[in-house]
């Protein structure tokens, strides 16, 4: 998703859905760690449904395929942030305090 | 925040990014959220790392005289950061501003406390017979004026210069060290470390978190935190390049510790 246009386009097309299930992330009470996972590093590719939270690192991970405008919650870390699209084209996240 | 695409929030199927605002500080500030969250991972971790059939001091390890003699200056290093963290946590609840953070201050002193234990307890397995008495004769003195200036702070009663201090100074030295640390730790203290760490996630999250939003109230407040950040900035750096004696690690990773630290610095507009 390099190009800011491919977004707008993309955001006509029905969003992917995804059924969570848990990856050994145990830092939240059980109903919510299937939300969530261990970043393995830059070798480690996300999927669409899923997001680096800039505070702590950990992956937040959606039932839906994330796009710009989505807000999203880091429970490890109590952040709240919302999606924007990066300079790069590629999809970041704004801390909101 | 019209503009924000959110999901429904169905309550019967558990999504935490379709919680109101309120809701979501709610659950992750309680004691309830804390309690269910340290059982996912302390359960069967005695004293922070899986136990064994034999004493941990009989286990067989890798560590040289030399390496063990380093690693204990640097838990004792440890033993100064955690006990400045407890007495810094609690004497923080007492001049938080509101329920939400009392209730979350409470349970990091009670992980502060664990995280005192845990380092004591290895310190002994390495054959330390005084702990107390070693702490005494290898802590880092920088550390221990960073502790005095924390606590002065709380003392004072001046809540967003203690948040600051220490949630967020204080809380990015000790997850830079154990985060750099771990990688090249004998596997008991690589275990105690990632487990620390976990909890690190929390304080940190809730010191940035806490601090921003105080921030977006009252802006005027970021020179003088600012100020404070670099006068601290100044001890952090002398600690670090002390620390970085002891504890192995390549300097790579130690860069990218330092950029997040900047990172948060960034966000929070401390500059
Ligand atoms: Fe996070
Ligand atoms: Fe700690």
């Amino acid at each position: 998703m390099n190009d800011p246009n491919e977004q707008a386009v993309l955001s006509e097309v029905p969003r992917q859905t995804f059924e969570l299930e848990e990856c050994g992330f145990r830092e939240v009470p059980k109903k919510w760690r299937k939300f969530y996972r261990h970043w393995e590093g830059p070798g480690d590719e996300l999927g669409p449904n899923e997001i680096i939270c800039p505070v702590c690192k950990v992956v937040i991970r959606s039932k839906r395929e994330i796009r710009v405008g989505d807000r999203l919650y880091c429970m490890p870390c109590m952040s709240r942030m919302i999606v924007v699209l990066g300079e790069d084209g590629t999809l970041q996240t704004d801390v909101t305090y | 925040m019209s503009e924000v695409d959110r999901p429904e929030f169905d309550s019967s199927e558990f999504d935490p990014h379709g919680m109101n605002p309120e809701d979501f500080l709610d659950e992750v500030h309680s004691f309830e959220f804390w309690f269910q969250a340290v059982e996912g991972y302390l359960t069967d971790n005695p004293y922070g790392h899986e136990s064994g059939d034999e004493p941990i001091s009989d286990r067989p390890d890798d560590l040289t005289e030399s390496d063990k003699d380093s690693l204990i200056t640097t838990l004792c290093n440890y033993c100064v950061g955690e006990t400045a963290a407890l007495e810094g946590a609690s004497g923080m609840i007492a001049i938080a501003p509101n329920r939400h953070s009392k209730i979350f201050l409470a349970t990091q002193v009670v992980d502060e406390a664990r995280h005192l234990e845990v380092f004591l307890r290895r310190l002994q397995d390495l054959g330390v017979t005084d702990p107390e008495g070693e702490i005494e004769r290898r802590a880092n003195p920088t550390l221990q004026v960073f502790k005095r200036r924390l606590l002065e702070l709380v003392k004072a009663g001046d809540w967003s210069a203690a948040l600051l201090a220490q949630n967020v100074i204080l809380e990015s030295m000790e997850h830079a060290a154990f985060l750099v640390h771990a990688t090249t730790a004998d596997p008991v203290t690589a275990q105690i470390l990632n487990g620390v760490m976990k909890d690190e996630r929390r304080h940190l999250g809730f010191g940035e978190n806490d601090l921003g939003r105080l921030l977006s109230e009252h802006p005027g407040n970021r020179r003088r935190l600012a100020d404070i950040r670099h006068e601290m900035d100044g001890l952090v750096l002398a600690v670090f390049s002390r620390a970085a004696d002891d504890l192995p690690g390549d300097a790579s990773m130690r860069e990218a510790m330092g950029r997040e630290y900047i990172e948060t610095m960034d966000r929070l507009g401390l500059v």
